[in-house]
């Protein structure tokens, strides 16, 4: 089994080259954010560094969100263009989930939030005691406050509430006066999405077979186009 | 002798609201020309929403491509190259096609070859006429551009002249608007405009009288709305301040095309882009260029509007010169030069 991960729904750009049971290769980036440059040559980097040809992959994962929309879709159709032209099937991972991953055999809650702008941002709920995720709530766009006491509320027989992803720096404040004690944020190194991470849930979804079709795979917006909104087709 | 084989291009174009993919032999030979327009989702905006052209994009594209090879009856690794467009556009829209096709093209192991929009439209007449003598001079003219191009020889353009506001396209949409009478605008206004009189309401013919090459396009709206404003709307109103709008604009692309193709002793006059696609606009070049002595072309209404085929053909010349684009190409919504 070898799984190529590939992320770019956040400021992160993230490729990584999996097998059954380790992490051959990982490259992340949080700096320069031009992933529709730099996408392709990291994937090329990785493969090539690894002796790994497209045709050596069991299935190539991608985050369908949620995220930056322009972010979710480059990677998405990145892959696309991969997976069409080697018939190499796709794996779709949560981005929330994939974060929730980097602190599994947790006590404490994890809560992942992504920056949704609007002063608002995409959460989930998991329950990470566990070797893999699980979700308890979401994933929804919501105020920082309000997903805050859906925490609290969830959390109620938790020593502590594990905060992650680039939604929680705006907002840092907000979840200080809410959880107070109970907060935790997560490392740098463990604060991001990781494609190792996206790895290693893709593993799971490979061995239940819950591969996707290249054409009805979809982003995994949360939220409408401000277009539509505005017409009122949010009911 | 030596043969020379034949070189497939799948292009690819996803710049505004159409999904389009297409496979040319040699720049010449029109395999296969697939177009999925979103006009119908972006009607109920009364215009083109960037986030949901992209958002449609995503979810056509594989649809698009596969439907390009079938209609070709070719296999993937058929082919030579792959073209997409990477300017100008709506840059998300753009990333779209630009990320797939990097992608396609990375994992078939074939040249992936950046194109420019605004060639491909130029490109689309040399698709279907194989005798354009040059020089040349060229009228794009678009929801996003209107500029007066001389070319030299094939691939060559000097800019003579564009619009210093709106694009003839985006006044169209703009008037039908205010007018009421639809999405998009070129369509609507045409249809209006055969209903209509035109010389009924009497707008100016913006810049007609300026010795360059520019022109303006927002004073020629605002008059159109004020004349409107003024008029107490009886029964065939709309349909006769349609007919005076399309004859000032169309008069006044067509005079002075043809004005710049006379002063630069061009052979040819070309047409290109969507309004383009405007049958009064074809006329009138037609009529004019005749008259001078010029031979007009214009693409047939397909390969007017934004079309794959355009840009696979256009690629063929980069192909040629092996001017292959790295992985890390990027879109950009604007051009810095032609
Ligand atoms: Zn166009």
């Amino acid at each position: 089994m070898l799984i190529l991960a590939v992320d770019s729904t956040t400021p992160v750009a993230g490729v990584a080259l999996v097998d059954e049971d380790k992490v051959i290769a990982e490259y992340f980036s949080n700096y320069k954010r031009v992933h529709s440059e730099n996408l392709l040559p990291i994937i090329d980097r990785i493969l090539t560094d690894c002796n790994c040809h497209l045709q050596d992959l069991t299935a190539i994962a991608v985050t369908t969100g949620p995220g930056s929309f322009t972010g979710i879709r480059i990677g998405m159709a990145t892959v696309k263009g991969l997976s069409l032209g080697s018939d190499i099937p796709l794996i779709s991972i949560s981005t929330l989930d994939a974060i929730a991953c980097n602190v599994v055999f947790s006590n404490y809650l994890a809560c992942p939030v992504l920056n949704a702008r609007k002063n608002e941002v995409y959460a989930a709920l998991y329950d990470v005691r566990g070797a893999m995720p699980e979700l308890l709530w979401g994933p929804a766009a919501g105020a920082p406050e309000v997903i805050a006491d859906k925490a609290l509320k969830v959390a109620a027989d938790r020593e502590g509430i594990i905060m992650l992803g680039d939604g929680y720096f705006p907002f840092r404040q907000c979840f200080q006066e809410k959880f107070g004690d109970k907060l935790a944020a997560a490392p740098s190194h463990l604060m991001l999405p990781r494609a190792a991470s996206i790895g290693t849930l893709a593993r799971q979804k490979i061995r239940q077979e819950k591969f996707e079709d290249v054409h009805s795979i979809r982003p995994y917006y949360i939220r409408l186009s401000e277009a539509e909104y505005k017409l009122g087709k949010e009911c | 002798m030596k043969t020379v084989p034949d070189i497939k291009i799948l292009g690819i174009e996803s710049s505004c609201d159409e999904t389009a993919a297409a496979i040319v032999k040699n720049g010449r030979h029109i395999l296969s020309n697939v177009v999925n327009s979103q006009i119908a989702i972006h009607q109920e905006f009364g215009g083109v929403v960037p986030e949901i052209a992209s958002r449609k994009h995503i979810e056509n594209i594989t649809l698009v491509v596969d439907a390009a090879f079938k209609e070709a009856g070719l296999k993937y690794e058929d082919i030579d190259a792959i073209a997409v467009t990477n300017a100008p556009g709506l840059v998300g829209a753009l990333l779209v096609g630009l990320s797939f096709a990097k992608g396609f093209a990375y994992a078939l192991g074939k040249p992936l070859i950046a194109v420019n929009h605004l060639h491909g439209h130029i490109y689309a007449n040399f698709l279907e006429h194989d005798d354009i003598e040059f020089p040349a001079v060229c009228l794009i003219v678009s929801g996003g551009h209107t500029s007066i191009l001389y070319m030299s020889e094939a691939g060559h353009y000097e800019v003579m002249g564009s619009t210093i506001d709106d694009a003839a396209g985006e006044a169209f949409d703009k008037v039908a608007r205010f007018l009421g009478i639809g999405y998009p605008g070129g369509p609507a206004i045409q249809k209006a405009a055969a209903e209509g009189i035109a010389g009924k309401f009497v707008l100016p013919r913006v810049f007609l009288n300026r010795k360059n090459f520019d022109f303006s396009f927002s004073g020629l709206k605002t008059a159109a709305m004020n004349q409107w404003k003024k008029n107490n709307h009886e029964n065939n109103s709309v349909n006769d301040l349609a007919a005076e709008f399309q004859t000032a604009l169309v008069e006044i692309l067509s005079v002075k095309t043809i004005r710049a193709a006379q002063e630069c002793n061009a052979r040819s006059v070309l047409l290109a882009g969507g309004v383009a696609a405007n049958s009064e606009l074809r006329k009138m070049m037609k009529f004019k260029s005749e008259l001078a002595g010029l031979k007009v072309y214009y693409p047939s209404l397909k390969l007017c509007t934004d079309n794959a085929a355009m840009i696979a053909g256009t690629a063929y010349s980069q192909y040629s010169k092996g001017d292959f684009a790295p992985l890390n190409l990027n879109a950009y919504a604007s051009l810095l030069s032609l």
